[in-house]
């Protein structure tokens, strides 16, 4: 019995790790049009290819912190829009809007970027204005 | 007598108005690291310069501003939108390449768990899908017997040489040279002539088989047989037209335009930006993000 749990447990195993090693996405994942705005407090900014994240936690309605992780374009294409290595630091309280993930899960893309010291980013040239920005939906 | 303090006072006042930090900012290089200006003035009679002749020599960038060389639909012309005008003429051989080919663009992506783009395992991309695929800030530099193209995706170089050498011959496998067969490359055989004192044609032969590069992001294919033309037309000093065709008749049944790409040329002194493919960048990236975007 605990053979076969072992060996059940190595298969499932296996399949979680088999596939593609690099799993970088398409277009086609995001919830297009939808905006989602967030006010939180930032963990990290990770300024690296093939895409910036910035990975913040946001109080959600019910008081929950949900952590979200929303990428942008890579450093050459977001520096021109103002996006630097110290944009953000662990601890600014910042206000972003993102365009979710079909799947539900706290993570999407950057459409805009308000600072901690004010200054708008956006990530697509001539963006539209983000709605007002309020606590997170929760996933 | 002058009150020295007022003196004082308007000499600061006109310093300040004179030398504001905007000011500063747009004529300060940031230290000599001179950041890419994409909001050129437009060129009109007035300000257009005559091209140098048999030069493309300088730093260049799509004319129509960051993400015009992005590419990521498909190349330029023929974007994989699904739309009729922009269906390929692919041999039956073709046609199922492309369908082998998993891609994460264009009108039949996959989920991110089913592709197979050799792109995100950071293999090179091959001479077309460099020019398909996030054309940037690119250099160009060259001297009596070669131009050089320094593409800043991945930071790749590739050489056309002008020297008058023969194109090698394509044969199963690679090329031919004086008798001797050569292997296959990444970046192919380019040789370039200069059709007048405005335009270079270039000829590239001896690319990497269908299983190792893609034509674009949408998993068109490109195969060992074909052949790339492009053409550098400098128009005047600050533009440039560079378009390619590709003939490959393993995979398409005709020759057909891939690109015909406005460049605006840049100051020499714009710092580039690396834009490697890392693969344990990838695999951060994946951990953070990409695994859960897949759905994992």
């Amino acid at each position: 019995m605990r053979n076969k749990f072992v060996i059940g447990l190595a298969v499932a195993v296996g399949l979680f790790v088999s596939g593609p090693l690099f799993a970088h996405h398409g277009g086609a994942v995001y919830d297009t049009g939808k905006k989602v705005p967030l006010k939180g407090t930032v963990k990290e900014w990770v300024y690296v290819n093939p895409h910036c994240l910035l990975i913040l936690d946001v109080k959600g309605e019910d008081g929950q912190v949900v952590q979200w992780i929303a990428e942008t374009q890579p450093p050459t294409s977001v520096f021109p829009l103002g996006y630097r290595k110290d944009s953000f630091k662990a601890g600014d309280q910042v206000t972003i809007t993102v365009e979710p993930l079909k799947n539900g899960r706290p993570y999407g893309r950057i459409l805009q970027a308000v600072l901690a010291n004010g200054k708008t980013l956006g990530n697509v040239p001539g963006a539209a204005a983000a709605p007002e920005a309020g606590t997170a939906q929760q996933p | 007598m002058r009150n020295p303090n007022i003196v004082l006072m308007v000499g600061l006042v006109v310093a300040a108005l004179g030398f504001s930090p905007d000011t500063l900012a747009q004529n300060s290089s940031a230290g000599g690291w001179l950041a890419p200006d994409f909001h050129k003035p437009p060129l009109r009679d007035e300000n257009r310069k005559p091209a140098p002749r048999r030069s493309l020599a300088g730093t260049w960038h799509p004319a129509d501003g960051p993400g015009a060389g992005t590419q990521a639909g498909g190349v330029q012309l023929k974007p994989n939108n699904g739309r009729p005008e922009n269906q390929l003429p692919y041999t039956p051989y073709g046609l199922e390449v492309y369908r082998s080919h998993k891609a994460l663009e264009g009108v039949d992506a996959v989920l991110p768990v089913e592709h197979n783009d050799p792109r995100n395992f950071c293999e090179p991309l091959g001479v077309a899908r460099y020019n398909h695929y996030n054309v940037r800030l690119t250099q160009i530099f060259q001297d009596d017997y070669k131009v050089v193209i320094l593409y800043q995706y991945d930071n790749r170089w590739r050489i056309i040489w002008t020297d008058g050498r023969e194109l090698p011959k394509v044969v199963d496998g690679g090329v031919e040279i004086s008798g001797d067969g050569r292997e296959q490359r990444f970046l192919g055989y380019s040789v370039g002539r200069w059709v007048d004192d405005y335009t270079l044609e270039v000829q590239t032969v001896g690319t990497m088989p269908e299983d190792r590069v893609w034509l674009d992001a949408t998993g068109r294919p490109i195969s060992d047989k074909a052949r790339l033309t492009e053409t550098f037309r400098r128009l005047d000093y600050d533009t440039m037209e560079w378009s390619e065709t590709i003939d490959d008749p393993k995979v398409y049944t005709r020759p057909w335009e891939t690109m015909k790409l406005p460049m605006r040329l840049h100051d020499p002194r714009t710092d580039i930006m690396e834009y490697y493919c890392s693969p344990l960048e990838q695999e951060k990236y994946n951990k953070l993000f990409g695994n859960a975007a897949s759905g994992k």
